[in-house]
């Protein structure tokens, strides 16, 4: 019988072993080539783009872009990150990547102060280090990547909500998809500052809800919030997933001429809330192209070419560059509303 | 009326009652039928999920891959239901479908415990773990909206009878059900008797394997149901939204005084411990508490909670002891 088990519990492991190549397999399937084996054989740059996690839309919709730029630039990208929005499996997909001897890693960070080591590591071996989507450690990287500028963005939103509600006094909450979120707090903070100084009428009812990047989370606790405090007037929920949640409740106690909710959203998830109202407009920048973006930064970065303000990226648009030379942003946020929201395919 | 009081429900009767009359002070808005009925609605999941798992702790399992299997019933359903013509028989087809991809799964696990005799931690976290992988395969994480459903479904989702959602009368029925099931059924008293102990219930001619096999399988029927709960209640398919769900049922089982060793559970119980997580949840934005201690404030009734229970067990206990001892 012990015997039996030890060989099941082994075979179970193997089994465990080789569904970790098959992922692996896939994830550098998805880069394009069969990049792991061949190490910079042919030439080409391998250039890493690590989301803060696979499989939800909006990283979707920016691997399509960076595979996209991947094959119109001629270089290898791995698209690769972690299943969960969490830093210790994010260190060891860098880890991985490292080992990979990749040319150019590009990290959006799930807490940037946990990958600082690995990412120094990283640069010890002559791998370039950006990062794309989220700030990392602004010492250990070459260059920084933002869809937008983070307070000017926060406070388009707060703006839009004020537009929304119709009126500059009242009662708003604010959402959240986690507490520790570096460039949602930063937006979350460029908003609260837009409101303090240009509409002093308008009173939050509570701090930031988190909601765990979930939409029942998000649903529930916005129901909770419109019980508690009936006269709340606009919700800004940031996260691609908290405004459909917010939107949800809205739509299902049909306050859509009530309350004005404005998120970050992606259009093709919102449509239907959109089209009635409950949700007013989402706001964001087209992850597609941020993902196009990163992987031509990055593939400048390791020609030894320096982005420049103003500079003209094929497919993307124009670009801002800030006087510390690193920091990058790609362009205003695009408002997605009933009527566009059908013209894109994320 | 001293054995009711106590009972080991007791405790944490004591505790929803104390909490709710706090809460119903603190906010007017908390002690209406709109809100008690949300709880029950957005807790219905949570609740169907932690009576297949009573069953399972009972028995001295534990099974971490129910949010796992939800999900997977979830997509599958979903995918499912898109395809489905808008009449009442696709309500009727995803009644049968859903419950039997889930009693599949469950059965599957099962098997693996009783039968190799891996133990269920090890069996239910290596099929989590793939049923995990496999959605995200297969998905990719894109989510399904209510558009792309037919509307009987939709209707479904938001049918009230007399102004209470249908998902708490599937709650309501999963959880009677289950509790007449353990309380007059063979299988049921096979499953406390096992629970209770092991050796001496085989040596009474208990069928260990089937009764192990049968309540993983009944917590896959219920994970089917709950992935119905959980289509009608976000009304789309986040891939998502349940990752690390499994935590709150086990602890939902806890709360209301099952030992996670085996032998000791109620369904009684745990409705109470499901009570209790929805009303601190509900409770605490209610009650406008800083969000930093809300997560503070939870984890204090939580062991509160338990602490008192297993107090209470461990003087009953002795005062068996005590008196084996005098006689």
């Amino acid at each position: 019988m012990k015997k039996f088990l030890v060989t099941m519990l082994s075979l179970v492991l193997m089994i465990g072993l080789l569904t970790g190549c098959v992922s692996s397999n896939s994830s550098s399937k998805s880069g394009g080539e069969d990049s792991g084996k061949e190490s910079g054989k042919d030439g080409k740059l391998k250039i890493a783009v690590v989301p803060k996690l696979v499989g939800i839309p909006y990283f979707n919709a920016s691997e399509k872009g960076a595979i996209q730029a991947g094959k119109d630039l001629g270089v290898d990208v791995i698209y690769t990150g972690p299943t969960e929005a969490d830093a210790a499996q994010q260190v060891k997909v860098i880890e991985d990547l490292i080992s990979q001897k990749v040319d150019v890693i590009a990290v959006a960070p799930n807490d940037p102060a946990a990958l600082t080591p690995v990412l120094k590591k990283a640069k010890e071996q002559g791998i370039k280090v950006m990062d794309w989507d989220t700030p990392a450690d602004q010492s250990v990287v070459e260059l920084s990547v933002h869809q937008i500028d983070d307070e000017a963005f926060g406070r388009h939103i707060a703006k839009s909500l004020i537009e929304k509600i119709g009126s500059e006094e009242g009662d708003i909450a604010i959402l959240t998809g986690g507490l520790s979120a570096a460039n949602l707090n930063s937006w979350i903070d460029g908003a609260k500052k837009e409101l303090d100084e240009n509409f002093p009428k308008i009173k939050l009812v509570s701090d930031k809800i988190a909601t765990d990047e979930k939409q029942p989370v998000a649903y529930q606790k916005t129901l909770d919030l419109i019980k508690s405090n009936p006269e709340l007037k606009g919700i800004m929920a940031y996260s691609t997933i908290a405004p459909i949640g917010a939107a949800q409740a809205i739509q299902e106690k049909g306050l859509q001429d009530k309350i004005a909710v404005v998120g970050t959203a992606l259009p093709k998830d919102s449509k239907p809330f959109l089209e009635d109202g409950s949700l007013d407009v989402g706001i964001l920048w087209e992850p597609d192209k941020l993902g196009y973006l990163t992987v031509a930064l990055a593939k400048d970065l390791a020609d030894g070419k320096k982005p420049e303000n103003g500079q003209e990226v094929e497919n993307v648009g124009k670009i801002e560059v800030w006087e510390d030379g690193k920091t990058v942003i790609m362009g205003p946020p695009t408002d997605f509303t009933a009527e566009n929201a059908g013209d894109f395919n994320y | 009326m001293k054995s009711i009081l106590q009972s080991k429900e007791m405790s944490i009767v004591a505790i929803v009652v104390l909490l709710s009359i706090t809460l119903s002070f603190v906010s007017p808005a908390f002690l209406t039928f709109e809100n008690i009925f949300d709880i029950l609605k957005g807790n219905a999941v949570l609740g169907i999920l932690a009576v297949g798992m009573t069953l399972v702790i009972i028995t001295g399992g534990i099974d971490v891959s129910v949010a796992a299997v939800t999900t997977a019933v979830c997509v599958m359903a979903g995918k499912f239901l898109t395809v489905l013509p808008d009449s009442p028989i696709s309500i009727l087809l995803l009644f049968i479908v859903a419950p039997l991809i889930g009693v599949l799964l469950g059965a599957l696990n099962g098997i693996l415990v009783s039968k190799i005799q891996i133990p269920a931690i090890v069996v239910t976290l290596g099929t989590m773990s793939m049923i995990n992988g496999i959605i995200l395969y297969l998905t990719n994480g894109t989510y399904l909206n209510s558009t792309s459903f037919p509307k009987i479904f939709v209707d479904f989702a938001n049918f009230q009878i007399f102004g209470v959602s249908v998902i708490v009368f599937i709650f309501a029925i999963i959880a009677v059900g289950t509790w007449y099931i353990l309380k007059y059924t063979v299988i049921g008293r096979e499953v406390l008797a096992v629970g209770g102990n092991k050796e001496s219930s085989i040596r009474a001619g208990i069928n260990f394997d089937k009764v192990q096999i049968f309540v993983y399988g009944y917590m896959g029927l219920l994970a089917g149901i709950a992935a119905i709960a959980q289509l009608s209640y976000t009304k789309a398919v986040d891939p998502n939204g349940l990752l690390g769900f499994e935590l709150q049922v086990i602890a939902a089982v806890v709360l209301g005084g099952a030992n996670i060793l085996g032998g000791r559970g109620s369904i009684m119980g745990t409705f109470l411990g499901v009570l209790l997580l929805g009303i601190m949840q509900n409770g605490l934005i209610l009650a406008r508490i800083d969000i930093f201690w809300q997560k503070v404030v939870v984890g204090t009734i939580i062991l509160i909670a338990v602490s008192y229970d297993q107090i209470q067990y461990k003087r009953s206990k002795d005062k068996l002891a005590k008196i084996e001892v005098e006689a």
